[in-house]
Protein backbone atom coordinates (compact mmCIF):
# COMPACT_ATOMS: atom_id res chain seq x y z
CA UNK A 1 0.00 0.00 0.00
CA UNK A 2 2.26 2.75 -1.24
CA UNK A 3 1.17 6.04 0.26
CA UNK A 4 0.10 8.38 -2.55
CA UNK A 5 -2.12 10.61 -0.50
CA UNK A 6 -5.47 9.98 1.13
CA UNK A 7 -8.42 8.57 -0.70
CA UNK A 8 -11.47 10.49 0.56
CA UNK A 9 -14.84 8.70 0.69
CA UNK A 10 -17.04 11.21 2.40
CA UNK A 11 -17.38 14.24 4.60
CA UNK A 12 -19.35 13.54 7.77
CA UNK A 13 -20.05 15.11 11.12
CA UNK A 14 -17.16 15.15 13.58
CA UNK A 15 -16.82 12.03 15.67
CA UNK A 16 -18.33 9.68 13.09
CA UNK A 17 -16.43 6.40 13.21
CA UNK A 18 -15.53 4.55 10.01
CA UNK A 19 -18.06 1.81 9.26
CA UNK A 20 -17.07 -1.41 10.96
CA UNK A 21 -15.81 -4.19 8.77
CA UNK A 22 -16.03 -2.22 5.51
CA UNK A 23 -12.92 -2.33 3.38
CA UNK A 24 -11.74 0.59 1.27
CA UNK A 25 -10.48 0.89 -2.28
CA UNK A 26 -7.29 -0.85 -3.34
CA UNK A 27 -5.96 -4.36 -3.28
CA UNK A 28 -5.61 -5.34 -0.50
CA UNK A 29 -8.52 -3.14 0.60
CA UNK A 30 -7.54 0.05 2.37
CA UNK A 31 -8.46 0.44 6.02
CA UNK A 32 -10.88 3.32 6.48
CA UNK A 33 -10.32 5.82 9.26
CA UNK A 34 -11.68 9.17 10.35
CA UNK A 35 -9.80 12.44 10.02
CA UNK A 36 -11.53 14.94 12.27
CA UNK A 37 -11.41 18.73 12.17
CA UNK A 38 -13.73 19.77 14.98
CA UNK A 39 -17.36 19.55 13.96
CA UNK A 40 -16.66 17.95 10.60
CA UNK A 41 -14.60 14.94 9.59
CA UNK A 42 -13.64 12.92 6.54
CA UNK A 43 -13.57 9.17 6.12
CA UNK A 44 -10.34 8.23 4.32
CA UNK A 45 -7.94 5.42 3.63
CA UNK A 46 -4.42 5.45 2.22
CA UNK A 47 -4.75 5.91 -1.52
CA UNK A 48 -3.57 2.90 -3.48
CA UNK A 49 -0.69 3.53 -5.84
CA UNK A 50 -2.52 2.68 -9.06
CA UNK A 51 -6.17 3.45 -8.62
CA UNK A 52 -8.49 2.86 -11.54
CA UNK A 53 -12.27 2.69 -11.90
CA UNK A 54 -12.18 -1.05 -11.32
CA UNK A 55 -15.35 -2.83 -10.45
CA UNK A 56 -14.18 -3.87 -7.01
CA UNK A 57 -12.97 -0.35 -6.22
CA UNK A 58 -16.23 1.21 -7.36
CA UNK A 59 -18.07 -1.31 -5.23
CA UNK A 60 -15.84 -0.67 -2.24
CA UNK A 61 -16.49 3.07 -2.53
CA UNK A 62 -20.24 2.50 -2.82
CA UNK A 63 -20.44 -0.13 -0.07
CA UNK A 64 -18.53 2.00 2.38
CA UNK A 65 -20.81 4.96 1.75
CA UNK A 66 -23.90 2.80 2.11
CA UNK A 67 -22.70 1.55 5.47
CA UNK A 68 -21.70 5.02 6.55
CA UNK A 69 -25.11 6.42 5.64
CA UNK A 70 -26.74 4.03 8.09
CA UNK A 71 -25.19 5.98 10.93
CA UNK A 72 -26.00 9.54 9.93
CA UNK A 73 -25.84 12.10 7.14
CA UNK A 74 -23.03 11.74 4.61
CA UNK A 75 -21.60 13.95 1.89
CA UNK A 76 -20.39 11.36 -0.60
CA UNK A 77 -17.28 12.25 -2.55
CA UNK A 78 -17.11 11.54 -6.23
CA UNK A 79 -15.15 8.36 -6.94
CA UNK A 80 -11.42 8.91 -7.18
CA UNK A 81 -10.95 11.93 -4.95
CA UNK A 82 -7.48 11.96 -3.43
CA UNK A 83 -6.15 14.52 -0.96
CA UNK A 84 -2.39 15.08 -1.12
CA UNK A 85 -1.95 14.61 2.64
CA UNK A 86 -3.71 14.90 5.97
CA UNK A 87 -2.69 18.52 6.44
CA UNK A 88 -4.32 19.60 3.19
CA UNK A 89 -7.46 17.67 4.06
CA UNK A 90 -7.69 19.20 7.54
CA UNK A 91 -7.25 22.67 6.08
CA UNK A 92 -10.03 22.03 3.61
CA UNK A 93 -12.40 20.63 6.24
CA UNK A 94 -11.79 23.60 8.49
CA UNK A 95 -12.17 26.09 5.65
CA UNK A 96 -15.50 24.77 4.37
CA UNK A 97 -16.83 23.62 7.73
CA UNK A 98 -19.88 25.87 7.79
CA UNK A 99 -20.93 24.87 4.31
CA UNK A 100 -20.44 21.16 4.95
CA UNK A 101 -22.45 21.26 8.15
CA UNK A 102 -25.31 23.08 6.45
CA UNK A 103 -25.57 20.45 3.73
CA UNK A 104 -25.19 17.60 6.22
CA UNK A 105 -28.11 19.07 8.16
CA UNK A 106 -30.17 19.34 5.00
CA UNK A 107 -29.48 15.72 4.03
CA UNK A 108 -29.98 14.30 7.51
CA UNK A 109 -32.76 11.73 7.50
CA UNK A 110 -32.90 11.55 3.70
CA UNK A 111 -31.91 9.01 1.09
CA UNK A 112 -31.44 9.24 -2.66
CA UNK A 113 -33.62 7.15 -4.93
CA UNK A 114 -32.54 7.01 -8.56
CA UNK A 115 -35.14 6.42 -11.24
CA UNK A 116 -34.23 5.45 -14.77
CA UNK A 117 -36.67 5.14 -17.63
CA UNK A 118 -35.76 2.66 -20.33
CA UNK A 119 -37.56 1.65 -23.49
CA UNK A 120 -40.08 -1.06 -22.71
CA UNK A 121 -38.59 -4.37 -23.66
CA UNK A 122 -41.64 -5.88 -25.32
CA UNK A 123 -43.04 -2.91 -27.21
CA UNK A 124 -41.44 -3.45 -30.60
CA UNK A 125 -44.65 -4.62 -32.21
CA UNK A 126 -46.48 -1.55 -30.87
CA UNK A 127 -43.79 0.70 -32.28
CA UNK A 128 -43.97 -0.86 -35.73
CA UNK A 129 -47.75 -0.68 -35.69
CA UNK A 130 -48.05 2.86 -34.38
CA UNK A 131 -45.09 4.78 -35.77
CA UNK A 132 -45.45 5.84 -39.38
CA UNK A 133 -41.78 6.66 -39.82
CA UNK A 134 -40.75 3.22 -38.66
CA UNK A 135 -43.22 1.55 -40.99
CA UNK A 136 -41.96 3.58 -43.93
CA UNK A 137 -38.33 2.66 -43.24
CA UNK A 138 -39.29 -0.95 -42.72
CA UNK A 139 -40.93 -1.05 -46.14
CA UNK A 140 -37.86 0.53 -47.63
CA UNK A 141 -35.65 -2.00 -45.89
CA UNK A 142 -37.71 -4.78 -47.38
CA UNK A 143 -37.49 -3.35 -50.89
CA UNK A 144 -33.75 -2.67 -50.65
CA UNK A 145 -32.27 -4.85 -47.94
CA UNK A 146 -28.80 -3.89 -46.87
CA UNK A 147 -26.62 -2.41 -44.20
CA UNK A 148 -27.64 1.23 -44.80
CA UNK A 149 -31.38 0.65 -44.73
CA UNK A 150 -31.04 -1.67 -41.75
CA UNK A 151 -29.14 0.90 -39.73
CA UNK A 152 -31.69 3.59 -40.63
CA UNK A 153 -34.60 1.36 -39.70
CA UNK A 154 -33.00 0.25 -36.47
CA UNK A 155 -32.12 3.80 -35.57
CA UNK A 156 -35.71 4.90 -36.14
CA UNK A 157 -36.92 2.06 -33.93
CA UNK A 158 -34.42 2.92 -31.21
CA UNK A 159 -35.38 6.57 -31.30
CA UNK A 160 -39.13 5.81 -31.24
CA UNK A 161 -38.68 3.41 -28.31
CA UNK A 162 -36.68 6.05 -26.50
CA UNK A 163 -39.18 8.83 -27.15
CA UNK A 164 -42.10 6.73 -25.97
CA UNK A 165 -40.16 5.79 -22.85
CA UNK A 166 -39.28 9.41 -22.18
CA UNK A 167 -42.88 10.55 -22.52
CA UNK A 168 -44.24 7.88 -20.21
CA UNK A 169 -41.27 8.27 -17.88
CA UNK A 170 -41.89 12.01 -17.52
CA UNK A 171 -45.43 11.29 -16.40
CA UNK A 172 -44.05 9.04 -13.67
CA UNK A 173 -41.52 11.67 -12.61
CA UNK A 174 -44.18 14.36 -12.45
CA UNK A 175 -46.24 12.24 -10.09
CA UNK A 176 -43.26 11.37 -7.93
CA UNK A 177 -41.84 14.88 -7.58
CA UNK A 178 -44.29 16.01 -4.87
CA UNK A 179 -43.23 13.05 -2.71
CA UNK A 180 -39.59 14.13 -2.73
CA UNK A 181 -37.77 16.89 -0.94
CA UNK A 182 -35.69 17.65 -4.05
CA UNK A 183 -35.22 16.41 -7.58
CA UNK A 184 -31.95 16.24 -9.52
CA UNK A 185 -31.62 15.30 -13.15
CA UNK A 186 -28.76 12.89 -13.60
CA UNK A 187 -26.22 12.65 -16.38
CA UNK A 188 -27.27 11.03 -19.62
CA UNK A 189 -26.87 7.30 -19.55
CA UNK A 190 -26.64 5.25 -22.70
CA UNK A 191 -29.81 3.26 -23.14
CA UNK A 192 -31.83 5.31 -20.65
CA UNK A 193 -34.45 7.79 -21.80
CA UNK A 194 -34.51 9.52 -18.42
CA UNK A 195 -32.25 9.47 -15.39
CA UNK A 196 -33.48 11.36 -12.35
CA UNK A 197 -32.74 11.21 -8.64
CA UNK A 198 -35.08 12.06 -5.81
CA UNK A 199 -34.18 13.13 -2.31
CA UNK A 200 -36.67 11.24 -0.17
CA UNK A 201 -37.21 11.42 3.58
CA UNK A 202 -35.95 8.21 5.14
CA UNK A 203 -39.31 7.30 6.61
CA UNK A 204 -41.17 7.99 3.37
CA UNK A 205 -39.03 5.60 1.36
CA UNK A 206 -41.52 2.76 1.38
CA UNK A 207 -44.39 5.01 0.32
CA UNK A 208 -42.26 6.48 -2.46
CA UNK A 209 -41.38 3.04 -3.74
CA UNK A 210 -44.87 1.59 -3.74
CA UNK A 211 -46.22 4.70 -5.47
CA UNK A 212 -43.44 4.54 -8.03
CA UNK A 213 -44.08 0.88 -8.72
CA UNK A 214 -47.76 1.48 -9.22
CA UNK A 215 -47.08 4.31 -11.67
CA UNK A 216 -44.53 2.22 -13.54
CA UNK A 217 -46.82 -0.78 -13.78
CA UNK A 218 -49.55 1.31 -15.39
CA UNK A 219 -47.15 2.34 -18.18
CA UNK A 220 -45.22 -0.83 -18.73
CA UNK A 221 -46.14 -1.03 -22.40
CA UNK A 222 -44.21 2.19 -23.01
CA UNK A 223 -41.47 2.30 -20.44
CA UNK A 224 -39.43 0.14 -18.13
CA UNK A 225 -38.77 2.01 -14.90
CA UNK A 226 -35.81 0.96 -12.81
CA UNK A 227 -35.24 2.13 -9.27
CA UNK A 228 -32.02 2.14 -7.33
CA UNK A 229 -32.10 3.05 -3.72
CA UNK A 230 -31.93 3.91 -0.99
CA UNK A 231 -28.56 5.34 -1.91
CA UNK A 232 -26.13 7.82 -0.38
CA UNK A 233 -27.16 11.28 -1.54
CA UNK A 234 -24.66 11.59 -4.41
CA UNK A 235 -26.86 13.92 -6.41
CA UNK A 236 -27.76 16.30 -3.60
CA UNK A 237 -24.44 17.54 -2.32
CA UNK A 238 -25.36 20.68 -4.27
CA UNK A 239 -22.93 23.50 -3.85
CA UNK A 240 -21.38 22.04 -0.72
CA UNK A 241 -17.99 22.54 -2.21
CA UNK A 242 -17.83 23.88 -5.74
CA UNK A 243 -20.59 26.45 -6.22
CA UNK A 244 -20.39 26.29 -10.01
CA UNK A 245 -21.20 22.62 -10.28
CA UNK A 246 -24.07 21.72 -12.58
CA UNK A 247 -25.99 19.83 -9.92
CA UNK A 248 -29.45 20.82 -11.01
CA UNK A 249 -31.13 20.70 -7.65
CA UNK A 250 -34.62 22.01 -7.54
CA UNK A 251 -37.35 22.00 -4.97
CA UNK A 252 -36.51 22.16 -1.39
CA UNK B 1 -16.14 -9.80 -1.11
CA UNK B 2 -19.34 -8.50 0.35
CA UNK B 3 -22.53 -8.65 -1.60
CA UNK B 4 -24.59 -5.69 -2.56
CA UNK B 5 -27.28 -6.12 0.03
CA UNK B 6 -27.54 -2.68 1.44
CA UNK B 7 -28.75 -1.33 4.67
CA UNK B 8 -30.89 -4.25 5.67
CA UNK B 9 -33.41 -3.39 8.32
CA UNK B 10 -32.14 0.13 8.73
CA UNK B 11 -33.66 1.85 5.75
CA UNK B 12 -37.34 1.33 5.18
CA UNK B 13 -37.07 0.43 1.49
CA UNK B 14 -36.17 -3.12 0.64
CA UNK B 15 -32.64 -3.00 -0.68
CA UNK B 16 -32.77 -2.92 -4.42
CA UNK B 17 -29.79 -0.69 -4.92
CA UNK B 18 -28.02 -3.85 -5.95
CA UNK B 19 -26.44 -3.42 -9.32
CA UNK B 20 -23.33 -1.44 -9.91
CA UNK B 21 -24.33 -0.81 -13.49
CA UNK B 22 -27.46 1.02 -12.36
CA UNK B 23 -25.56 3.45 -10.16
CA UNK B 24 -22.29 3.69 -12.05
CA UNK B 25 -22.86 7.22 -13.31
CA UNK B 26 -23.77 8.43 -9.82
CA UNK B 27 -20.52 7.12 -8.36
CA UNK B 28 -18.43 8.49 -11.23
CA UNK B 29 -20.24 11.72 -12.10
CA UNK B 30 -22.07 12.78 -8.95
CA UNK B 31 -20.92 13.22 -5.42
CA UNK B 32 -18.87 16.04 -4.08
CA UNK B 33 -15.79 17.38 -5.80
CA UNK B 34 -13.09 19.31 -4.02
CA UNK B 35 -11.34 21.36 -6.64
CA UNK B 36 -7.98 21.45 -4.96
CA UNK B 37 -7.82 17.66 -4.67
CA UNK B 38 -6.86 15.41 -7.50
CA UNK B 39 -9.36 13.14 -9.08
CA UNK B 40 -7.20 10.25 -10.07
CA UNK B 41 -6.28 10.97 -13.65
CA UNK B 42 -6.57 7.37 -14.73
CA UNK B 43 -10.22 7.36 -13.80
CA UNK B 44 -10.85 9.92 -16.52
CA UNK B 45 -9.13 7.79 -19.08
CA UNK B 46 -11.31 4.84 -18.15
CA UNK B 47 -14.44 6.89 -18.67
CA UNK B 48 -13.34 8.00 -22.12
CA UNK B 49 -12.74 4.37 -23.03
CA UNK B 50 -16.25 3.44 -21.94
CA UNK B 51 -17.76 6.23 -24.06
CA UNK B 52 -15.90 5.07 -27.12
CA UNK B 53 -17.12 1.53 -26.68
CA UNK B 54 -20.69 2.65 -26.25
CA UNK B 55 -20.67 4.40 -29.63
CA UNK B 56 -19.64 1.15 -31.23
CA UNK B 57 -22.27 -0.72 -29.26
CA UNK B 58 -25.12 1.54 -30.35
CA UNK B 59 -24.69 0.80 -34.04
CA UNK B 60 -24.74 -2.82 -33.00
CA UNK B 61 -28.01 -2.13 -31.21
CA UNK B 62 -29.52 -0.49 -34.30
CA UNK B 63 -28.66 -3.52 -36.38
CA UNK B 64 -30.30 -5.81 -33.86
CA UNK B 65 -33.47 -3.72 -33.89
CA UNK B 66 -33.52 -3.90 -37.67
CA UNK B 67 -33.12 -7.64 -37.57
CA UNK B 68 -35.93 -7.93 -35.03
CA UNK B 69 -38.19 -5.85 -37.30
CA UNK B 70 -37.52 -8.09 -40.23
CA UNK B 71 -38.33 -11.05 -38.07
CA UNK B 72 -41.71 -9.48 -37.32
CA UNK B 73 -42.41 -9.26 -41.04
CA UNK B 74 -41.62 -12.90 -41.55
CA UNK B 75 -44.02 -13.86 -38.81
CA UNK B 76 -46.79 -11.85 -40.39
CA UNK B 77 -46.14 -12.96 -43.94
CA UNK B 78 -45.75 -16.60 -43.09
CA UNK B 79 -49.26 -17.26 -41.95
CA UNK B 80 -52.42 -15.96 -40.49
CA UNK B 81 -51.00 -13.64 -37.87
CA UNK B 82 -52.74 -10.33 -38.34
CA UNK B 83 -51.76 -6.95 -37.09
CA UNK B 84 -54.28 -7.02 -34.22
CA UNK B 85 -52.79 -10.33 -33.17
CA UNK B 86 -49.34 -8.84 -33.31
CA UNK B 87 -50.49 -6.10 -31.03
CA UNK B 88 -52.08 -8.41 -28.55
CA UNK B 89 -48.82 -10.13 -27.84
CA UNK B 90 -47.87 -13.70 -28.48
CA UNK B 91 -45.57 -14.20 -31.40
CA UNK B 92 -44.45 -10.70 -32.03
CA UNK B 93 -43.93 -9.83 -28.43
CA UNK B 94 -41.87 -12.86 -27.68
CA UNK B 95 -39.62 -12.14 -30.63
CA UNK B 96 -39.47 -8.45 -29.95
CA UNK B 97 -38.77 -8.83 -26.27
CA UNK B 98 -35.96 -11.27 -26.78
CA UNK B 99 -34.32 -9.12 -29.39
CA UNK B 100 -34.69 -5.86 -27.56
CA UNK B 101 -33.40 -7.35 -24.36
CA UNK B 102 -30.45 -8.87 -26.17
CA UNK B 103 -29.59 -5.57 -27.76
CA UNK B 104 -29.87 -3.73 -24.48
CA UNK B 105 -27.70 -6.28 -22.74
CA UNK B 106 -24.98 -6.00 -25.30
CA UNK B 107 -24.50 -2.37 -24.32
CA UNK B 108 -24.45 -3.27 -20.66
CA UNK B 109 -21.92 -6.00 -21.23
CA UNK B 110 -19.69 -3.58 -23.04
CA UNK B 111 -19.69 -1.19 -20.15
CA UNK B 112 -19.05 -3.93 -17.66
CA UNK B 113 -16.14 -5.19 -19.67
CA UNK B 114 -14.67 -1.73 -19.87
CA UNK B 115 -15.04 -1.09 -16.18
CA UNK B 116 -14.28 -4.39 -14.67
CA UNK B 117 -12.75 -6.65 -17.25
CA UNK B 118 -10.13 -7.86 -14.83
CA UNK B 119 -12.58 -8.94 -12.18
CA UNK B 120 -13.90 -12.06 -13.78
CA UNK B 121 -14.67 -13.77 -10.48
CA UNK B 122 -17.06 -11.01 -9.51
CA UNK B 123 -18.54 -10.52 -12.91
CA UNK B 124 -21.82 -12.20 -12.09
CA UNK B 125 -22.45 -9.72 -9.36
CA UNK B 126 -22.33 -6.81 -11.77
CA UNK B 127 -25.16 -8.00 -13.94
CA UNK B 128 -28.23 -5.84 -13.79
CA UNK B 129 -30.69 -7.84 -11.75
CA UNK B 130 -33.68 -6.34 -13.35
CA UNK B 131 -37.03 -7.98 -13.64
CA UNK B 132 -36.55 -10.59 -16.24
CA UNK B 133 -39.27 -12.42 -18.01
CA UNK B 134 -39.08 -16.15 -17.40
CA UNK B 135 -37.47 -18.09 -20.17
CA UNK B 136 -39.83 -18.95 -22.98
CA UNK B 137 -38.98 -22.48 -23.96
CA UNK B 138 -42.37 -22.95 -25.56
CA UNK B 139 -42.24 -20.06 -27.99
CA UNK B 140 -42.36 -22.51 -30.88
CA UNK B 141 -45.45 -24.14 -29.51
CA UNK B 142 -47.23 -20.88 -28.83
CA UNK B 143 -46.37 -19.73 -32.31
CA UNK B 144 -48.02 -22.79 -33.75
CA UNK B 145 -51.06 -22.35 -31.57
CA UNK B 146 -51.42 -18.79 -32.66
CA UNK B 147 -51.06 -19.70 -36.32
CA UNK B 148 -53.81 -22.28 -35.97
CA UNK B 149 -56.12 -19.94 -34.14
Amino acid sequence: MAGDGLYVYAVVRGGTPPPEGAGGVGDPPGVPRTVTAGAVAAIVSDAPARLRARRRDLLAHQELLMRLAEGGPVLPMRFGTVAPDEGALLARLAGARKNYLAVLDRLDGHVEVNVKALPAADSLADVVAEEAAVRRLRDEARRRPGYETSVRLGEAVASALSRRAAEAGREVLRELAPLARAVAHGPEVQGCALNTSFLVPHDRGEHFRTTAERLAEARRSHVEIRFAGPLPCYSFVGDADAPGRPAAVTGG
Amino acid sequence: MTTTTYADGIVPCPPRAGTLYDVLELILDRGMVIDVFVRVSLVGIEIIKIDARIVVASVDTYLRFAEACNRLDLERDSGSTTVPELLSGGVAKSVGKRKVRKAAESVGDTVRRAVGGDDEAEEEEARPRKRRAPARPKSGASRRRRAEA
